[in-house]
């Protein structure tokens, strides 16, 4: 392993990930002081089964609930796609971890071909998604600049992972370098683009919640 | 503040757009800058709105889209983000009335507050609530529809969204009072005002005493049934509240208020809100928080108040009385933001033989169109009534004849939904049914023969209908004739003027906006011509800010006012309110 690689996989990392704690941090306390949250006065309406800790809890878990709104029901194509794009995410995040602190994990050939079917799947759905994007109009008049930059990088950084994942340097360390380097710049680009939205997602969802926890609205009851 | 592009002519921002972008900083609690966070262009939401499926092709309507015209002035303005790479994220400002008056079409013109799109969003960005933010930010600026203008300062002035004046109001009820003892062949009925230590105060919407009268004499014969001890009040009565719809928490919180306060005189230990999506709300849920009141008494619907007097044997229905085919709407405002969906359904089956679900229902309804205030906009009349083809379909799929729901906003929404795609079904609220299915004990009485002889309600009247719209003089005329009138027809104001001259008719209905001599003028002309003294006019339009066009004259205000669309009943019951009054006051010297 050249020494740039090593310093790709170890120092690099740690400074773009301290530098993405640091903004995150920031935001969220900017987030908490600038914005005060709105009280409820108003007494319980609703069924009484309904209240704010149930609501909350059934609004954090809605992602997880694709029959509990319409919209993904009926788009239940592109809720598979949000669901593979994000686990791809999730396997590229945890491989940057794998390579330098626990590369034996990846000797294993099952454990490498997961890695590579859940990567593989995201990229085609990044693909998917880029395609989307472009060619609907609705998409196009709500998109901006970040919305293709973040989508066509993190479809790029599929890809890269999808090569990284075998952990191999016999044919160069061009792949794992453009892997690490990507890592990292997403690291310090992620804080200020729309991609930080998991940060607000928490936030969003607990006050919806609490809200219509509160009004009897959730959890919602299906049409019967 | 300049604008940095040199290219463009307008240098410096205006005093309007400065203060939006000033306040919005003001209004934004955690809750709103969440939700303009929290989007990712995802487009889930895009299918959720009836007005993007009414509309297809045309993103303008897409719910993310028009959040985007709210959130980039955030994100310029109070995200940092934003504020270093604004084009990046899309992030802008406004610089002049012009972009203000677009931001206006966007969020009063393309959205009805439904929060349908809340309910199908993700990340829970909540869209309505930042809507109403925007809209109350163009509103404090006195950027807003001319209706929104009108109702407003109706409500603010007056103490009620239609400027029903406080005699009218007494009237009505007293008016009520005696259909009912009529009805009930009972001199003790009563419609009680100001009655101090009442289990129940009653409240309503002001569409009751202008179009709807008959559901106060409906709920004031529940009462009377169930034995409830119960009043109404002579001022602070209506539930409605525009601050909802306009964004204007002051207005919502002091409209709010003088509820509560008068609840509080009258030591009423609860409320009782009539049917109305939004007045349920505004009360309900949103005016404490608005007018930072913490109410000492209770509020419930009286869509609780009804079932709980079938459930405790206080009343008792016969559900064969209702036995054509019906469904039900759900409002918005009761079930995607207060939770109210079951109950109603609970009360149908009690005093409907025939009800038949519709499709989405409950939380996941479509708008009836008409909500968030949009009945009077009717710059935006058009577009409402082509996104209306969504509830039309829903309605046409059920077989029902009859559509339930629980609020006036609904009622006139989907009344002109049904009139303009010719569905032929009717719109009733659960209080007419339920006084409709109300199994009464006849009183002991000697049976008198005597003959009986239909009396029509308008006969031995003349009418004058003044419209230029074929269908409606049509529609109009039909009524009155099928109610015993003489109807006269004009379609412009020279010709109605001409002809009140000549035909000296006992009322006349007055469109607002029809060709040729100004309205205004010929209104008050009429008004002037001592030979006319005795003609009662109804003004009947679909364009409330035309009001100004015979409000700003100092002459005698029309005797009645209707919005269009109008019902058979509604119409029906407003010119024989004013033909009845009118007699009644001819009446009066010779009886003192």
């Amino acid at each position: 392993m050249s020494e740039f690689l090593h310093f790709s996989e170890h120092t690099l990392q740690e400074v773009a990930l301290g530098f993405m704690g640091l903004v995150y941090t920031t935001r969220i306390v900017w987030f908490l002081r600038r914005f005060k949250a709105g009280s409820e006065r108003q007494a319980a309406t609703g069924p009484a089964s309904t209240t704010p800790k149930k609501g909350i809890l059934y609004s954090w878990a809605n992602v997880a609930m694709p029959w509990a709104m319409e919209s993904t029901r009926r788009q239940y194509l592109i809720y598979t796609q949000f669901v593979v794009f994000h686990l791809g995410v999730t396997a590229a995040i945890v491989l940057s971890f794998i390579i330098p602190y626990g590369p034996s994990l990846l000797e294993s050939q099952t454990f490498v071909l997961i890695f590579q079917i859940i990567i593989g799947a995201a990229f085609l759905v990044g693909v998917i998604r880029i395609i989307r994007r472009v060619s609907n109009p609705y998409m196009r008049a709500i998109s901006s600049p970040d919305d293709y930059f973040s989508l066509v990088l993190l479809t790029t950084w599929f890809f890269f992972a999808l090569l990284a994942v075998p952990n191999q340097t016999s044919g160069g360390e061009w792949h794992l370098l453009t892997y690490f380097i990507l890592t990292a710049f997403f690291l310090v680009y992620v804080p200020f683009s729309k991609i930080s939205h998991y940060l607000y997602y928490p936030f969003t969802r607990y006050y919806l919640g609490k809200t219509w926890g509160h009004r009897g609205v959730y959890p919602a009851q299906r049409a019967s | 503040m300049e604008r940095d592009n040199s290219m463009s002519k307008v240098t410096t921002r205006s005093l309007k757009a400065e203060q939006v972008i000033d306040r919005m900083g003001q209004k934004l609690n955690r809750q709103m800058a969440g939700s303009l966070l929290a989007c990712v262009h995802c487009g889930m939401c895009t299918e959720s709105c009836h007005y993007v499926l009414a509309n297809p092709g045309d993103p303008t309507y897409a719910p993310a889209y028009k959040g985007d015209q709210i959130r980039k002035l955030f994100k310029r303005h109070y995200d940092w983000t934003g504020r270093v790479f604004p084009k990046w994220v899309k992030a802008d400002t406004v610089w002049s009335d012009e972009e203000l008056e677009e931001l206006k079409d966007t969020v009063f013109g393309k959205c009805t507050n439904c929060r349908r799109c809340t309910l199908n969003c993700p990340m829970g960005v909540d869209l309505a609530t930042f809507n109403r933010m925007a809209r109350g930010l163009l509103v404090s600026v006195g950027i807003m529809p001319e209706g929104v203008a009108v109702v407003s300062k109706d409500q603010w002035e007056i103490g009620n969204q239609m400027g029903v004046l406080k005699e009218d109001y007494l009237d009505t009820l007293e008016w009520m009072e005696e259909e009912l003892q009529d009805e009930l062949d009972d001199p003790d009925v009563a419609i009680p005002i100001d009655q101090t230590d009442c289990d129940v105060v009653y409240s309503i919407n002001p569409r009751e005493v202008k179009y709807d009268p008959r559901s106060i004499a409906d709920a004031a014969k529940i009462f009377h049934v169930a034995g409830e001890k119960w009043t109404m009040a002579s001022e602070g009565w209506d539930m409605t509240n525009f601050g909802l719809f306009s964004g204007d928490d002051a207005l919502g919180g002091s409209v709010a208020q003088r509820l509560y306060e008068k609840v509080v005189e009258l030591r009423g230990k609860e409320l009782v809100i009539s049917e109305c999506g939004h007045g349920f709300r505004s009360t309900r849920c949103e005016g404490p928080n608005w007018a930072k009141y913490d109410v000492p008494f209770v509020m419930e619907s009286s869509v609780f108040t009804m079932l709980r007097y079938i459930k405790e044997g206080r009343i008792k229905v016969d559900k064969s009385k209702n036995s054509t085919p019906v469904t039900y709407h759900d409002s918005c405002n009761m079930a995607r933001s207060c939770g109210l969906y079951e109950e109603p359904r609970e009360l149908l089956e009690l005093v409907c033989s025939d009800f038949r679900e519709m499709y989405p229902n409950r939380t996941e309804n479509y708008c009836c169109t008409g909500g968030g205030g949009a009945m009077s906009m009717s710059e935006y009349t058009p577009r409402r009534l082509k996104s209306g083809i969504i509830k039309a379909n829903q309605l046409k799929e059920t077989g029902a004849e009859i559509v339930v729901t629980s609020c006036h906003n609904c009622v006139d929404g989907l009344t002109d939904v049904i009139r303009h795609y010719e569905l032929g079904m009717e719109v009733t609220q659960l209080v007419n049914l339920v006084a409709n299915a109300l199994v009464i004990e006849p009183k002991v009485a000697i049976p008198v023969e005597e003959e009986v002889v239909e009396v029509l309600a308008l006969a031995g009247r003349t009418l004058l209908v003044a419209d230029d719209e074929p269908d409606q003089v049509e529609f109009l005329a039909t009524v009155f004739e099928d109610n015993g009138a003489r109807v006269l027809r004009a379609s412009n104001a020279d010709e109605a003027l001409e002809l009140a001259r000549v035909e000296k008719p006992d009322l006349l209905t007055l469109d607002l906006a029809m060709p040729g001599r100004d309205v205004g003028e010929v209104y008050e002309i009429l008004r002037e011509d001592p030979d006319l003294e005795g003609l009662k006019i109804c003004v009947i339009t679909g364009r409330p800010e035309l009001r100004k066009l015979i409000y700003d004259r100092h002459v005698r205000r029309p005797e009645g006012y209707l919005d269009k669309p109008v019902t058979e009943d509604s119409l029906v019951l407003a010119v024989r309110r004013i033909l009845e009054v009118a007699h009644e006051e001819a009446a009066a010297p010779s009886d003192a």
